[in-house]
């Protein structure tokens, strides 16, 4: 059961490192009209639509402990390559675009009205993002969250080759069912693996839809 | 105040605000049909659009929203739902007055509650009270008192006065009620299809188009359908066993010009007389006539068709169902 915990922690930590991004980009694209903007929007779909293993590969390039980033982080005590870092940044990364897709829903429904009556009131856009946008989108954002961090909690692709199949340490519920798959004798452990992962993703996906409820109400789209 | 405003903002692909205004005014009025651009030349005022606004000689075009100091009163309120009644009012940096303000606004009940408990006409008043709380530089309005009862409407009406005077506020107030308008404002501006067509005194602005003018006469009934009216006869119809003098009643705008007999006419009165006196009023001009003092709306462009001046023979046609009669004089 050490995969489970291995992946709530790595999901976690992933969606907490690109939640801020993430809100930044969504408010970028949501907010915002600049030439650029679309080559912005394609940039950060890219994750989705590449294969994983790709992404995995071009994190390792980025992260090598032969390459100067992964050298100074690694010589920070951070090393990302085949540590539990990296199934995180590999987590996070993958995750990114699903995060913008749902932040971006929850800022775009908060009326720009209510922002440019703040505005008029005398705050600046960035106070006016703090005491208007963000309070009536959390419900939005964390509800965006939980279904990114559901999301992290099966990356499997970008982290076997980031992060590599180091037991205990970055061996995620994917990983484990993967190697189980092979193993002789070792059906129970898929089975209870995969339960496991239907719990999670059920509990994630009625979170989902309790905070959206939410968020529709502070709204006033539903009573 | 001084404002000037000059914007063109394409708003559809049928729609286009294109005003250029210069007033002098306390209290100006943007009156107009729905659908003229009166909001949108508010949202122009306001700075969420683009266009050129100077106010009192200090120009606001390139000042971002934040920093206009405008106490502006959207149709729908645009309060923070996730925010009390008294944090609405508190919100802005600038608040000052808040508790006396919502006294005089009769909101100090309301205080605690969340606008998702508001009624319509509540909600309007808190908007009303933050952006007077705001201490704008100038108070732009958007149908302030739609919804709001006869009391509460003169209690809003009164406040407003008061804090203009207090704080020397300007108003730009958008209505298409016609009271409250004439009760407030001393310029007023007329948009249609998103253009200016007339602007000046609120009285003469509002005249022709807000509300009818009724021509009031008198005469006495003759026989079924006819009454003798200042040295003629009209036609129209009376309601049954109608005898004596009678009161009756018909809209300027109901009233055709004519300079010489048509050959074919529909209209059972033809009645010969001359014009007094034309005053431009909006986009209309008010034509006095000789005859019982009729006075009768044209366009700018019927006057000059057909060369309208003091003193020139004409008729007035009055279709005989356009004729009301009130009952006994």
């Amino acid at each position: 059961m050490t995969a489970v915990w291995q992946s709530l922690g790595v999901a976690f930590v992933a969606t907490l490192l690109a939640l801020a991004p993430a809100v930044l980009t969504s408010w970028i694209l949501t907010r915002t009209r600049w030439r650029g903007r679309s080559v912005l929007h394609g940039l950060t779909l890219l994750p989705l639509v590449m294969p994983p293993v790709v992404t995995g590969y071009l994190l390792l390039l980025v992260f090598s402990p032969k390459g100067a980033l992964g050298r100074a982080l690694e010589s920070l005590g951070m090393p990302v390559a085949f540590h539990w870092l990296g199934a995180v940044v590999a987590a996070a990364v993958v995750g990114f675009p699903l995060l913008v897709m749902l932040v971006s829903v929850a800022l775009r429904s908060v009326d720009t009205r209510l922002e440019q009556m703040s505005q008029a009131l005398g705050l600046s856009p960035l106070q006016t993002f703090w005491r208007v946008t963000l309070p009536l989108a959390w419900p939005g954002v964390a509800a965006g969250a939980v279904l990114a961090f559901a999301r992290a909690l099966g990356e499997f692709g970008a982290t076997i080759v980031l992060a590599g199949h180091v037991v205990g340490e970055t061996e995620t519920i994917p990983l484990a069912v993967h190697a189980a798959l092979y193993a002789p004798g070792a059906e129970g452990r898929v089975i209870a693996l995969s339960g496991a992962s239907v719990l999670l993703g059920l509990g994630a996906v009625l979170a989902y839809h309790a905070l959206m409820q939410r968020h529709r109400r502070r709204l006033e789209l539903e009573p | 105040m001084r404002l000037q405003v000059e914007a063109s903002v394409r708003r559809s692909a049928d729609f286009q605000l294109s005003v250029s205004i210069d007033t002098e005014a306390q209290v100006l009025a943007v009156v107009g049909p729905s659908g003229c651009g009166k909001s949108t030349l508010l949202d122009v005022l306001a700075g969420v659009l683009p266009g050129r606004v100077v106010l009192d000689g200090t120009d606001l075009t390139d000042v971002p929203l934040h920093r206009r100091r405008v106490g502006w009163v959207t149709q729908d309120s645009l309060l923070f739902p996730h925010l009390d009644v008294r944090a609405n009012l508190a919100y802005s940096p600038r608040a000052e007055g808040l508790e006396e303000v919502a006294a005089a606004l009769d909101l100090t009940a309301l205080l605690d509650r969340r606008p998702r408990n508001l009624s319509g006409g509540e909600r309007r008043r808190v908007a009303l009270a933050r952006a007077l709380v705001s201490r704008p530089d100038v108070l732009l309005l958007d149908e302030p008192f739609a919804g709001l009862d006869a009391q509460r409407r003169r209690a809003a009406l009164s406040l407003i006065h008061t804090v203009r005077r207090r704080f020397a506020v300007p108003v730009v107030l958008v209505s298409h009620l016609a009271d409250e308008v004439v009760g407030l404002a001393d310029q007023a501006v007329r948009l249609e299809q998103g253009r200016v067509v007339a602007t000046g005194p609120a009285a003469s602005v509002l005249r022709a188009g807000e509300t009818h003018i009724d021509n009031h006469l008198e005469g006495d009934v003759m026989g079924p359908g006819e009454v003798a009216f200042h040295g003629t006869t009209l036609r129209l119809s009376l309601p049954e066993g109608m005898s004596g003098r009678v009161r009756l009643a018909i809209y300027a705008h109901d009233i055709l010009i004519a300079r010489s007999m048509p050959e074919s006419l529909s209209a059972r009165n033809a009645l010969p007389t001359s014009v007094v006196d034309l005053t431009p009023a909006g986009g209309f001009v008010l034509v006095s006539l000789a005859l019982a003092g009729l006075v009768v709306t044209l366009t700018p462009e019927a006057v000059a068709e057909l060369e309208l001046a003091p003193g020139v023979e004409v008729l007035a046609l009055l279709k005989a169902t356009s004729i009301d009669c009130l009952g006994p004089a």
